[in-house]
């Protein structure tokens, strides 16, 4: 960054800086691993601190109709058994950690006896699909039209704030049922829910893929539309930040072009966004949540929802173990990233 | 401090967002006293009562009545149980039964009513018609029926002893009653809900209780999050590495998630409102504290900091009058964002079916998700969601817009 | 200014490339996306206009006017075809209960809840008791095959109920305390044996015809070839079974994440003339998984459903005010026929819910039709309709007791004077002034429950909370997660808190009234632990007891009718719990855009197709009259 802080930015020596880098790198990777194994603790913990008894779920799903108490009983005890519910907490972590690591997430309760890597392999796809392109898709828009009302100013920065700002407080479900209730069921421009047509088979055919796409759209702009406003005000104070700052005043009184100057200015301003899109990784599952069940999207959400609602210890750990692992590494990644490029982090290593 | 307040106040942003908060806040508390309503009362049998006034049919009869000969009266009434639609659907079947198409006029109203009335029989089955269109040829007729008739309607009063009816008004098609005269009015400006209650009072009850939970979650979040970031900040190392890991599980492991989790376990029973703010603002605090950490870091070494260290005053000293004072702005405005997102968090929440317990008054999460649940958004029935809606934007917008005005005044740069 | 508009140039070419770059992954990143655009433009037409003709459909699309779609019964992916297994989650293909699912395997009776019959379907004929009632015998048609071409035996029934008890299957387990065995007397001709008492009566006759009903005959052939590959018991009944055979007109065709669709087995043996004398006429039965109700409610408003098995309030809207093609089994409220009865149990151990007055006087005061407008949206005949008592609204069942003889008791609610006078005469009065009545120098302050997210009946029990107020007792109201809110109810003795609480009771079935009343206020279920079946609330009565043990084992219809007429009188006078609503056994809504002819009142059939989603019990029969529109 161009600006630097007060204590000072002097350049070292080139080795110096590499060691000083090493330590950096050293003690980032120290702190992500102990956050792994914290969170993956956790991750193990919490659903199985909820209260209720999945295995009595279960029984009843199996019990209704059934004529005998003893019967009932009986089936009771044989899913304990098998769940291994029976066994202390330790047992089961235990049982858990190695199993996870041969890839194995167990059986799932709430869809027995399907193993949760199957339920997760079927949705997993759906939910990066329409995450990962609506996320990068919204941040580069919402960044470009604040950069724009940045430097633009003028109406077209009356214009484009206030409604970047209320779409942004738009809660992310009244966004989705606006889109449904006017383009699905008013409108009928789009399917109302689903990830392909109700009449088709998955197949690698052109109109399966264009009922995909169709299906598609609604989802993905019920994320990105709320994802632009917020980008777009956060891209905009950032920019102006910038433009005001003494170095692009001083640049201009240099006589640099005012294309280098701009140039400077909006990388500078864009490196807290990149930060931003590094994080929302971690929102992913919850805003994707919202769409889901709206639209009836296949996905990630939805499946951890019914895993909590069904209280499926294995699928919910894997779930969040799934989330807990991107976000991870993206932040690990940004920050060794960041760590290279900006010189104030540079700065803070030999502090 | 009054100039600050006069900048503040200059700032356009700022003005629109505290007069659209402070108009919703005046409403709330006014609303209550003209209509002091429990906001849960179950007035409605029926779902969905549509926005409009309310005018008891059996007092209506009592009120003197006026005489009112209105040009199209009649045609207007016709319409309402003969609309275009049906008089092709009548025609449609009358071709069916058998009727020359060539003596059928839609447009003819006496004469389409009397083929009808020859021709129609509930029983007759006829090839190609669906069920759904049988029971929709049978409730015509049976709205049809009072048009064969244009002599005054009678109501009658049932003699108990023996048990016979007796004559009691006749109703004219030229009377007219004055809404004012009729005892019994109700207004409902927003209709009611699937449980029959007013919306309205609801919607206001609902506004204060999720402000209430926004501010409860915004202030938790805040505290958290100042202390966390000011101790981090401030003493950095070790202390600094234990707090980022803290907020970096907090990130790892997505709020929402933990707070789907969280909720779900406390269980509904124990999900009070002020229950449900405070698990918000315990899993929200994190943005507050990185942000408030980077600021302080910033700070730690200016001069007015090292001199302060250096005539030998404590560190909570040092932070309460050389520290917090600077980034009290900072503070406000994320705190104002906090409430906001407490809001918007509580309404999410609702939507799973993970929303507070009210035996009292509503939520707007709830509300919405009760709409949710009897399908309002899909048949059409915009007043039990819209309005929910529009509230919980209307008061993230103006927090927003507050914030963005703040912002201004405080980072001069920022300024237009 | 000519720098500015550079720049702005400048970046909206950007905008422009990044806009373009971006969104062609955002449309095309979804899965299966792989496929080259390229590759078959050819292919995308014909599907969906694919001529009624039965060509051979390669099934990428399903031809919609072939293609029968349900909502409302599957929720989440299946896990398996097993009839052995209780844990398919496939609602259309495996479900042995009270109208049992005839799609993919077949019961040699199927159960028609409007009439109460046993309609032959692999039997042939009636079945019969013999001499002293301890045992059924009964024939399979000769027609009947399995879909792999080979005759259904009488062997494959016994080995059936073999398979059943040496794996402790749902079937097995459940009927083992009542039939014997299952012995195949030659090829055609099955023995059912009755369990017999020390008197040498059959413990229960009731559920031994039950089983006809409700349990499928699977083949012994693919139960061997099952056993051969499962290592043990709990393999045995975990094994997905993809590879099962079946007797039923359907067979499995594709499942997945989104949906699952069967497939018309043309050579069915149904079409005998012995049987149905021809297919049914969709060729796929679909059913998608909607996330919700809502999702399902908005496909079925747009035709994408043809039946709907879900609750979908205010039904009616759909033909009143969107015009839509939709009907339902009666043309006006309730629209369907009540089957099940949801009900609010009262825990008899609660401060001064073991007086009858109290308990009374609070189900007097509720406003029945408050809950019946409200939460049901009208689809529930209301207590004036159709009078209390311990029987669903079909007319079998209304039959079945004196509704003369208990008129007296009969209450219909929203009466708070009456309450009121009740409360006094007990004594029960607010004697501190504080607005609330107490019994035993205690306020009564009672909590009313149930499961949160159950929309319809959270909603009821609001209505129940606000008649506490009128009559000075005091009900606050408790949604728990389902999940913690079924180990409690089941499990005596109930925590505090846990006063008025919802649950269910049994629907129609062959072993109806009788098996809802047993469980309704029998005391064999009262105050146990892992109480699946009923009377959550723990009240007792030795009378009751009598009569539900004798019932099963009576042959003369006037006996019947005064023991179900004897215990109403107990139910209705002593409240150990009340019902709030009827309920359909299966919500049938249908959407006349492409099938029309469903089962309707007075259609005419005979034994009238009951309105079962066409897929349960003898709703079968509904598959073979829908036909195209137009």
């Amino acid at each position: 960054m161009f600006q630097p802080l007060e204590h000072g930015c002097t350049l070292k020596k080139g080795d110096e800086a590499l060691k000083g880098y090493r330590k950096y790198f050293l003690n980032k990777l120290f702190w992500f691993l102990l956050t792994f194994v914290a969170a993956f603790l956790l991750n193990f913990i919490l659903p199985r601190l909820m209260p209720g008894d999945p295995v009595a779920v279960i029984t009843q799903k199996v019990a209704t109709g059934m004529q005998s108490q003893a019967a009932v009983q009986a089936v009771y005890q044989q899913y304990a058994e098998q769940f291994g519910t029976n066994k202390p907490l330790h047992e089961q972590f235990l049982l858990y950690v190695t199993n996870v690591f041969k890839g194995n997430f167990g059986t799932s309760f709430s869809q027995f006896p399907r193993p949760v890597s199957e339920i997760i392999k079927a949705s997993l796809g759906w939910t990066l699909a329409l995450q990962f392109p609506a996320i990068i898709f919204g941040w580069i828009v919402g960044n470009l039209l604040g950069a724009l009302a940045a430097y633009l100013k003028g109406t077209f920065d009356k214009f484009v704030m206030p409604v970047s700002i209320f779409i942004s407080n738009l809660p992310a479900f009244g966004m989705a049922v606006i889109l449904l209730v006017v383009f699905a069921v008013n409108l009928r421009w789009f399917p109302t829910s689903g990830g392909y047509g109700f009449d088709m088979i998955p197949s690698l055919r052109w109109d399966f893929v264009r009922s995909v796409i169709h299906h598609y759209q609604l989802p993905f702009w019920s994320i990105v539309l709320i994802m632009i406003g917020g980008q777009a005000i956060g891209m905009r104070s950032m920019a102006i930040y910038e433009l005001n700052a003494d170095y692009v005043k001083y640049s201009r009184f240099m006589g640099i072009k005012d294309q280098k100057i701009i140039g400077y200015v909006f990388r500078n301003a864009m490196l807290p966004q990149v930060t931003g899109l590094a994080l929302s990784i971690g929102t992913m599952v919850g805003g994707a949540l919202i769409a889901e069940i709206i639209f009836s999207y296949p996905g990630l959400g939805t499946t951890m929802l019914s895993g909590i609602m069904g209280q499926d210890y294995p699928l919910i750990s894997a779930v969040t173990l799934i989330i807990t692992l991107m976000t991870l590494f993206a932040n690990f990644a940004i920050e060794i990233i960041y760590g290279i490029i900006d010189p104030r982090i540079k700065a803070a290593q030999s502090d | 401090m009054i100039h600050t307040l006069q900048q503040i106040f200059h700032s356009g942003k700022f003005k629109l967002g505290f007069a659209i908060f402070t108009s919703l806040l005046a409403f709330i508390f006014i609303y209550p006293i003209f209509i002091p309503e429990a906001p849960l009362a179950i007035l409605g049998q029926g779902t969905f009562f549509p926005p409009g006034i309310y005018v008891n049919v059996y007092d209506s009869l009592d009120t003197s009545k006026y005489i009112i000969n209105q040009e199209g009266a009649a045609k207007r009434r016709i319409a309402n149980k003969l609309s275009e639609d049906d008089r092709v659907a009548i025609k449609e079947y009358l071709v069916a039964a058998g009727v020359d198409e060539s003596r059928i006029d839609i447009t003819n109203t006496d004469e389409l009513l009397q083929q009808w009335k020859a021709t129609f029989d509930p029983k007759r089955s006829i090839k190609g018609f669906t069920n759904a269109k049988r029971n929709y040829y049978i409730r015509l007729n049976t709205a049809l029926q009072s048009l064969y008739s244009t002599g005054p309607a009678i109501i009658a009063v049932n003699d108990p002893e023996t048990n016979t009816l007796l004559e009691s008004k006749k109703v004219t098609v030229t009377e007219y009653v004055n809404v004012n005269e009729v005892p019994t009015v109700r207004i409902f400006p927003l209709g009611t809900d699937n449980f029959g209650r007013d919306m309205l009072t609801e919607l206001v009850a609902a506004t204060k209780t999720s402000l209430q939970i926004g501010f409860i979650a915004g202030l938790i979040a805040t505290l958290i999050g100042l202390t966390l970031g000011l101790l981090a900040g401030y003493i950095g190392g070790f202390v600094d590495d234990i707090i980022n890991f803290i907020s970096n599980l907090f990130i790892v492991i997505p709020p929402f998630v933990l707070l789907v989790l969280i909720s779900f376990s406390i269980g509904q029973e124990q999900r009070g409102a002020s229950t449900v703010a405070a698990v918000i603002g315990f899993t929200s605090w994190v943005w507050t504290a990185r942000a408030v950490r980077s600021q302080v870091i910033s700070l730690r070494n200016r001069d007015h900091v090292n001199l302060s260290k250096l005539s030998g005053h404590s560190i909570p000293h040092i932070i309460l009058t050389d520290i917090l004072p600077y980034i009290a702005s900072y503070v406000i405005m994320a705190m104002i964002l906090q409430i906001s997102s407490g809001i918007l968090a509580e309404a999410s929440l609702s939507i799973l079916g993970l929303g507070p317990k009210t035996t009292e008054v509503p939520t707007l999460g709830l509300m919405m998700n009760w709409a949710m649940i009897y399908q309002a958004q899909l048949q059409g029935n915009w007043w039990a969601y819209f309005p929910v809606l529009a509230v919980i934007a209307l008061i993230a917008f103006s927090m927003n817009l507050m914030n963005t005005g703040l912002d201004q005044v405080f980072n001069p740069s920022l300024r237009d | 200014m000519k720098k500015n508009l550079n720049v702005l140039f400048t970046l909206l070419v950007l905008l422009g490339i990044m806009l373009s770059a971006c969104s062609a992954p955002a449309a095309t990143e979804a899965p299966a996306a792989e496929a080259p655009a390229a590759e078959a433009p050819a292919a995308e037409a014909p599907a969906a206009e694919a001529p009624v003709a039965e060509e051979p459909v390669t099934a990428d699309t399903l031809p919609r006017e072939q293609t029968m779609y349900f909502n409302g019964l599957q929720w989440g992916p299946i896990t398996g075809w097993n009839p052995y297994s209780s844990n398919n989650n496939n609602a259309m293909a495996v479900n042995q209960q009270d109208n049992a699912l005839l799609t993919m395997f077949e019961t040699p009776y199927a159960y028609n809840m409007l009439s109460g019959e046993f309609v032959p379907l692999l039997a042939d004929g009636p079945y019969a008791w013999d001499e002293g009632m301890t045992a059924i015998t009964f024939k399979i048609k000769s027609a009947a095959k399995w879909s792999d071409g080979t005759p259904i035996t009488a062997d494959d029934a016994a080995y059936t109920w073999a398979t059943n008890i040496k794996y402790e299957t749902n079937a097995g387990v459940s009927n083992k305390e009542y039939i014997d065995t299952i012995e195949a007397v030659d090829a055609q001709t099955v023995v059912v044996k009755a369990k017999l008492n020390a008197d040498g009566k059959a413990v229960n006759p009731l559920l031994v015809a039950n089983y006809l009903t409700n349990n499928y005959i699977i083949q012994k052939a693919w139960t061997e070839t099952l056993e051969a590959r499962s290592a043990d018991a709990a393999a045995f009944k975990a094994d997905p079974a993809e590879d099962v055979v079946g007797s039923g007109p359907y067979k499995k065709f594709f499942a997945d994440e989104t949906k699952v669709v069967l497939e018309r087995d043309d050579n069915y043996w149904g079409q005998d003339a012995s049987m149905f004398g021809k297919l049914p006429t969709p060729k796929y039965l679909a059913h998608i998984m909607y996330k919700d109700n809502a999702a399902g409610f908005t496909a079925f408003q747009a035709g994408e459903v043809d039946v709907s098995q879900q609750f979908n309030a205010n039904i009616q809207d759909l033909w009143l005010k969107d015009m839509l093609p939709v009907s339902t089994y009666l043309p006006e409220a309730p629209y369907g026929i009540g089957a099940s009865l949801p009900t609010a149990f009262f825990n008899v151990a609660s401060n001064g819910l073991d007086q009858v007055a109290i308990r009374k006087a609070i189900a007097m005061a509720v406003d029945y039709d408050t809950i019946i407008a409200n939460a049901m949206t009208n689809q529930s005949a209301t207590f004036t309709q159709v009078p209390r008592s311990i029987m669903n609204p079909t007319a079998g069942e209304q039959g079945m007791y004196d509704q003369a003889a208990v008129a007296e008791l009969q209450w219909t609610g929203k009466d708070i004077e009456g309450a009121k006078a009740m409360l006094d005469a007990a004594g029960v009065v607010d004697s501190d002034g504080d607005g609330w009545r107490e019994y035993n120098g205690k306020k009564l302050s009672y909590v009313a429950l149930c499961p949160n997210g159950w929309s319809d009946w959270q909603a009821a029990i609001e209505v129940v909370a606000a008649a506490g107020k009128e009559i000075g007792i005091e009900i606050t109201t408790n949604f728990p997660e389902w999940a913690v809110y079924q180990t409690v109810v089941t499990n005596w003795p109930l925590p505090e808190g846990y006063d008025i609480f919802m649950m269910w009771s049994d629907g129609a079935g062959p072993a109806q009234p009788w098996a809802r009343v047993r469980k309704l206020i029998g005391s064999e279920f009262a105050q146990t632990q892992g109480n699946w079946n009923g009377n959550w609330g723990g009240y007792k009565n030795a009378d009751a007891d009598a009569l539900i043990a004798g019932i099963p084992g009576m042959t003369d219809p006037a006996e019947v009718k005064a023991a179900y007429t004897e215990l109403t009188k107990i139910y209705l006078t002593d409240v150990p719990s009340f019902t709030l609503m009827y309920r359909p056994q299966n919500f049938h809504a249908v959407n006349e855009t492409v099938w029309t002819n469903f089962p309707h009142d007075g259609d005419g059939t005979n034994p009238p197709v009951p309105p079962m989603d066409l897929v349960f019990g003898w709703g079968i029969a509904g598959l073979y009259n829908v036909e195209l529109v137009k």
